[in-house]
């Protein structure tokens, strides 16, 4: 099987699970961490091949979201956020294009497209799925200010654990 | 054509996208609890607002109606009055009688009325200003409407016949049989009531007309409150569970009659006097 698409498929159960299975209860009845949340499985959105087509990358997103969602026992909250990310990915692929464009055949990892680029894309797309995911956690915005802190502090916590994925996997694919 | 299709396959990605998030906010608001609970009273209030708007713009369009239901509502009192043989021509002697007359009738609009809740009220336009008061029945001409719980100076909110706790006494035209007849509240209908308390041998077949027994001194006797849909024995049961739809078009409301019984005082005083020399 193509090393890619393996990768991919390691990486969806991979994720999934850790989101699903150990990270759901950190913080868990903790007062002072009530605003920390560590979301990772975006990263398997983050990192899927460019030549990817896109409506493939929201149902795949849709998958994964709704796959925690089975975990955490909240029916569509974490699918719909994954669902937005996907969706974004391809405007925020636009954003940052360099000068000479992508080359379609790799994934928009840090080994391919440089760290500093990587840590942009996916900088901005865990910030945007973070917001997504506790505006529809709230389901209002009456309690935006919530939102926004624990936007703020799990996307740094988040963005923490995706350094370190980055530093110990390399991901090529 | 091909334009269209290449817009087509152009927008895929946002077809496909818009879709997912349809699934996804259909499971949010159907399983999660919180999230289901702001919906639900987010949507409420809105449909709240629209209704507002709904209610005062049928409220001019329909006077065209509301015009011809009262010249028939005319009619069919003038009819009466002609064949009861009443001299109309010389109105003093008709009204001047007040201590025979018992009931007393006035016209009120109404300006707020809900349906949608367990417990459903009604604001009419006439206060104590007006001499309303509380514990006045209110009925149109096809039926029962509610009753008067509190009076301000200008306004006055009854408890409509969609309320949990309204209760009407109420007989099946042509027997004696008092009974209760309830909102039939979990039939979500507006139209639908349940007559209790009627016994088994009773004579009722469906399509019977069913009156207020004039028992309460609230209502006079012989006002419509709807015909028998179906009749109900539970095994085991003395009494019948009548369901009974009403003529009366609750959601549609503009002007109801407030009816003041004046004999109530007199009646009520009577009643607890013999109460209390028996206790």
């Amino acid at each position: 099987m193509n090393p890619a698409v393996l990768a991919n498929i390691y990486r969806f159960f991979g994720l999934a699970l850790l989101q699903g299975v150990a990270l759901k209860s950190i913080g868990a009845g903790v007062e002072s961490l009530r605003y920390l949340y560590i979301i990772v499985f975006p990263i398997f959105i983050i990192l899927l091949p460019m030549r990817t087509p896109i409506p493939l990358v929201l149902l795949l997103g849709f998958l994964i979201g709704f796959f925690v969602d089975i975990l955490y026992d909240t029916w569509g909250v974490h699918a719909s956020a994954a669902v937005f990310t996907a969706f974004v990915r391809s405007f925020v692929f636009k954003i940052l294009e360099p000068r000479g464009g992508y080359n379609v055949n790799l994934s928009p990892t840090a080994e391919n497209l440089g760290f500093r680029w990587f840590f942009q894309y996916s900088a901005i797309m865990m910030f945007l799925h973070l917001f997504f995911y506790f505006s529809v956690e709230a389901f209002t915005f009456v309690y935006i200010a919530d939102i926004l802190l624990k936007t703020i502090v799990s996307f740094v916590a988040s963005m923490l654990f995706l350094l370190v994925f980055q530093l110990i996997f390399k991901p090529k694919e | 054509m091909f334009n269209l299709v290449q817009l087509f396959l152009r927008l895929s990605g946002f077809f496909v996208f818009l879709l997912l998030e349809i699934i996804c906010f259909t499971m949010v608001v159907k399983y999660n609890q919180t999230q289901q609970g702001i919906y639900v009273n987010s949507i409420n209030r809105g449909t709240g607002f629209l209704q507002k708007i709904g209610a005062n713009t049928s409220y001019y369009l329909s006077l065209d109606d509301e015009n011809y239901r009262l010249s028939r509502a005319n009619a069919r009192l003038l009819e009466k009055l002609y064949n009861e043989g009443i001299d109309t021509t010389s109105v003093d002697s008709t009204f001047q009688q007040n201590d025979t007359m018992q009931f007393d009738i006035q016209i009120a609009r109404i300006i707020n009325n809900t349906v949608n809740n367990h417990h459903n009220y009604l604001t009419l336009d006439k206060g104590t200003d007006d001499g309303a008061s509380a514990h006045l029945g209110l009925i149109t001409e096809d039926g029962v409407v509610g009753i008067i719980r509190k009076v301000s100076k200008r306004y006055s909110v009854a408890m409509s016949m969609l309320h949990r706790q309204m209760r009407v006494s109420a007989k099946v035209k042509g027997t004696h049989y008092p009974g209760s007849l309830i909102w039939n509240e979990d039939e979500k209908s507006t139209r639908l009531f349940t007559l209790l308390e009627v016994p088994k041998h009773a004579e009722v077949a469906e399509g019977d007309t069913v009156i207020t027994s004039g028992f309460s001194s609230i209502f006079p006797e012989g006002v419509m409150l709807g015909t028998i849909e179906k009749i109900n024995l539970k095994p085991g049961s003395h009494a019948f569970e009548i369901s009974v739809k009403s003529k009366v078009d609750m959601t549609n409301l503009q002007y109801v009659y407030i009816v003041k019984n004046l004999f109530k005082k007199e009646q009520q005083e009577l009643e607890t006097a013999v109460v209390n020399e028996d206790e």
